[in-house]
């Protein structure tokens, strides 16, 4: 932020600042400040002087449908760009409306700012017309929040909210910012920033607890490398890859951490986890010695708790995070620092090693588990993914939805180009794929973007196809259509009985008919020949695009950990 | 015993309940008082973890924005001061109960025509012994209240935060 924008002066004119300034421009010019290009938001009573301002920013606003699409744009925004998106809405419902997204974005450390407008300030408490308590709300869903009862605070607070939602470990921050305050008039140069609240940097882990870790992985037979989102927020790809190469680990990847490794290495495991790669719960079942590097140690990694690595002898688990260490999995060795330092720090400390045995040993288990589907003459997800993937530049961004699909594509996964797969991990919110896509265009709109959703999810936020035609944001949308609420229907058929229940969709839009409601280019694809010209009619054309895939509705994702087993004891494609 | 250094800004108190309420933990035990340092309260808390490991607690609030800082008091063992309010009829034995009031630690609040009102005021420990014996009398009600502490300038144990190593490596 430039210093002359903090006094008031525009940087080029260097005019001074007008004496008397509102809430409403005040906020702006430290949105400004803090270099935001562009709020993905939805006006209404509360938040409507921000808006009378907004024509006179050079801050683009993009509106949305709902307020929920506008959390996950910015969150989508902030995953592809690594900076911190920005959403506004109003009071009450407005403001509700907000809540699961920004849920999303800090359950994954996504930095977010949250800007709702409020009813005015003597009002609050008097249940006036569309008051809510954002503020308590949302609570367990940021990292902080304000609530700005006058306009002299307003800037100091844009900025360290900023510096909240980015620093340490990431994530959503809301301001509440009651209507008279916005119309509030400042006199005068606005106040200097008294203060940001430093972030409280764990103390740096010492060098007798570095020393250990490569003592355990320098001793290691066989050791192995877990993976999540903290390397890539930390941009610490390259240093991933380095150290798996110096000490010869095979590397699998959280979820998030889809694209942390490059998917042709012979080292890439993939997915581990719930439903993960056979190979890749394997390894970690039999590695002696395991190390977790930004990520969490969360049920859906780690299965059942005491069966997780049982013959590792040691666990060394990196999160920036103290609060993740020790929570779940008692690690023997727990560093908490930045995930790219600490690679770093272990490249250097631990001598190279090979390990032949071992990684014969993995790949018997690649070979032996193969990610296998069913060929039976109908559309399968995978030669779907298969198909976008061989299209898709190494460069475009891929944006999962929720359920089989997002777990299709993640196995499914090629690339070898950081931070290009997002999906909503920790919360796991259907309906996430469209807004964060188009918020992920809207970071960079040279580069192509894909959603991968199934119809379930997609019809959740399918409002905010309007949004992309009309704010041109051209995302390549593939439904995998089918008909059903896959996920819950496996689970259903493998873990409850096989009693399915509420999974069937009757009523499936014509997508054909609904993207062209919205002005999409739109096309159905029912078997694997069709699927190369569709992709690239929606590639050439210029707008945002849907292609409908209609897949096998019996199509599952295999293996599948039983809902109390271990990693090791996971279900394959009955079928092959 | 958790001490806890907060800035005194409005709804702060929600933040660090509601942090122990999301976590599953529960609040035992919470005073607060302004400490010696302007603009900054210190709570004191108890809190029971449940099947959690207890150093989440301070790992978790540390990370409220608003949280200056957290120290493990447990081993320092501050100072805590208990009142309880007791009500006794007067229907039993005025002997006994007069002898009970004259008790260190116990004083009369106020005689009323059928039962005497009692403070009782002392460490948790000794305001449990002298609640014990009261409550041999025809005590008709009563209410102990949360205990005060004090020990903000005793050398708290810093909160160890991240960093170790569990076991031998
Ligand atoms: C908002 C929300 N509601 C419910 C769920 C629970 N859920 C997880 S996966 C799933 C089914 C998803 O169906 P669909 O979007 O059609 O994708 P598919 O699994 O068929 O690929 C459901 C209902 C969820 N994750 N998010």
């Amino acid at each position: 932020m430039c210093a002359t924008a903090l006094l008031g002066f525009d940087d080029n004119q260097r005019e001074p600042a007008p004496a008397r300034r509102c809430g409403a421009e005040i906020l702006l010019r430290a949105l400004e400040a803090e270099g935001v290009e562009v709020i993905f938001g939805l006006p209404g009573g509360a938040n409507l002087p921000i808006y009378q301002y907004l024509p006179g920013s050079p801050i683009r606003h993009i509106l949305v449908r709902h307020e929920q699409g506008a959390a996950h744009m910015a969150d989508g925004y902030a995953r592809a760009s690594g900076r911190v998106g920005v959403c506004l809405a109003t009071s009450g419902p407005g403001a509700l409306n907000l809540v699961t997204g920004l849920a999303t974005a800090h359950f994954d450390s996504v930095p977010v700012v949250a800007i709702t407008g409020q009813v005015a300030t003597p009002t609050i408490g008097t249940d006036a017309f569309q008051e809510s308590d954002v503020i308590g709300a949302t609570m367990s869903v940021t990292k902080h929040s304000y609530q700005v009862h006058d306009a002299r605070d307003l800037e100091a607070v844009v900025h360290e909210a900023f510096h909240v939602a980015r620093t340490g470990r990431p994530g959503a921050v809301l301001i509440d910012i009651p209507k008279d305050v916005q119309q509030q008039i400042v006199e005068g140069e606005p106040a200097q920033i008294t203060r940001l609240r430093p972030h409280r940097e764990p103390p740096a882990p010492s060098q007798e607890l570095l020393m250990a870790a490569a003592r355990s992985l320098a001793g290691a037979r066989r050791p192995m490398i877990l993976a999540g989102r903290g390397v890539a927020i930390a941009q610490a790809q390259a240093a991933l890859l380095a150290l798996a190469e110096h000490i010869d680990a095979p590397v699998g990847t959280t979820l998030l951490g889809t694209g942390v490794f490059p998917s042709s290495h012979p080292l890439a495991l993939g997915l581990v986890g719930f439903m993960g790669t056979g190979y890749c719960n394997l390894a970690v079942s039999n590695c002696d010695c395991l190390l977790m590097v930004g990520m969490r140690a969360d049920d859906r990694v780690t299965c059942r708790l005491d069966g997780f690595a049982p013959r590792a002898e040691h666990i060394i688990h990196v999160n920036i995070d103290p609060a993740e260490l020790g929570k779940t999995l008692a690690a023997d060795c727990q560093i908490a620092a930045d995930a790219g330092w600490t690679l770093e720090a272990l490249i250097k400390e631990t001598p190279e090693r090979r390990h032949p045995t071992w990684r014969r040993q993995v790949d018997e288990w690649r070979d032996r588990h193969p990610l296998r589907y069913p060929h039976n003459g109908r559309l399968q997800p995978q030669e779907v993914l298969a198909a976008c993937y061989a299209h898709r530049l190494p460069t475009d961004i891929v944006v999962a939805d929720v359920g089989l699909n997002q777990i299709w594509a993640a196995t499914s996964w090629t690339g070898d180009e950081a931070g290009t797969f997002l999906n909503s991990g920790g919360a796991g919110t259907m309906g996430f794929a469209l807004p964060a896509a188009l918020g992920a265009q809207a970071a960079d709109p040279g580069r192509r973007v894909w959603a991968i959703c199934g119809e379930g999810g997609f019809v959740m936020t399918l409002q905010e196809l309007a949004t992309a035609v009309e704010a041109g944001l051209p995302v390549k949308v593939v439904i995998l259509n089918n008909g059903q609420l896959g996920m819950v229907r496996q689970f259903q058929d493998d873990f409850y009985g096989g009693v399915r229940s509420e999974i069937e969709h009757s009523v499936i839009p014509n997508f054909q008919l609904l993207g062209s409601a919205f002005g999409c280019f739109s096309v159905a694809v029912t078997c694997q020949a069709e699927l190369g010209e569709a992709l690239e009619a929606a590639m050439a054309h210029p707008g945002p695009a849907l292609v409908e895939c209609r897949i096998d509705p019996e199509a599952n994702v295999y293996p599948i950990v039983p809902f109390g087993g271990g990693l090791a004891d996971f279900m394959e494609c009955p079928s092959t | 015993m958790i001490l806890v250094r907060v800035e005194d800004r409005s709804g702060v108190l929600q933040r660090v309940t509601n942090c122990l309420a999301r976590r599953g933990f529960h609040l035992l035990s919470c005073s607060v008082g302004q400490g010696p340092k302007p603009g900054l309260l210190c709570l004191w808390l108890r809190v029971g973890t449940g099947p959690q490991p207890p150093d989440q607690v301070i790992k978790q609030l540390s990370k409220l924005i608003d949280v200056v800082s957290v120290e493990d008091r447990t081993e320092t063992d501050p100072m805590e001061w208990v009142t309880a309010l007791v009500e006794i009829r007067r229907d039993g034995d005025e002997m006994e109960l007069e002898a009970a009031l004259q008790e260190p630690g116990v004083q009369v609040v106020r005689r009323l025509k059928d039962s005497v009102l009692a403070a009782v005021a002392g460490t948790p420990e000794q305001v449990e012994v002298r609640l014990g014996q009261l409550r041999r009398l025809p005590v008709s009600d009563w209410v102990l209240g949360r205990p005060l502490a004090l020990g903000e300038g005793g050398a708290g144990q810093a909160a160890a935060v991240g960093n170790r190593q569990v076991s031998g490596s």
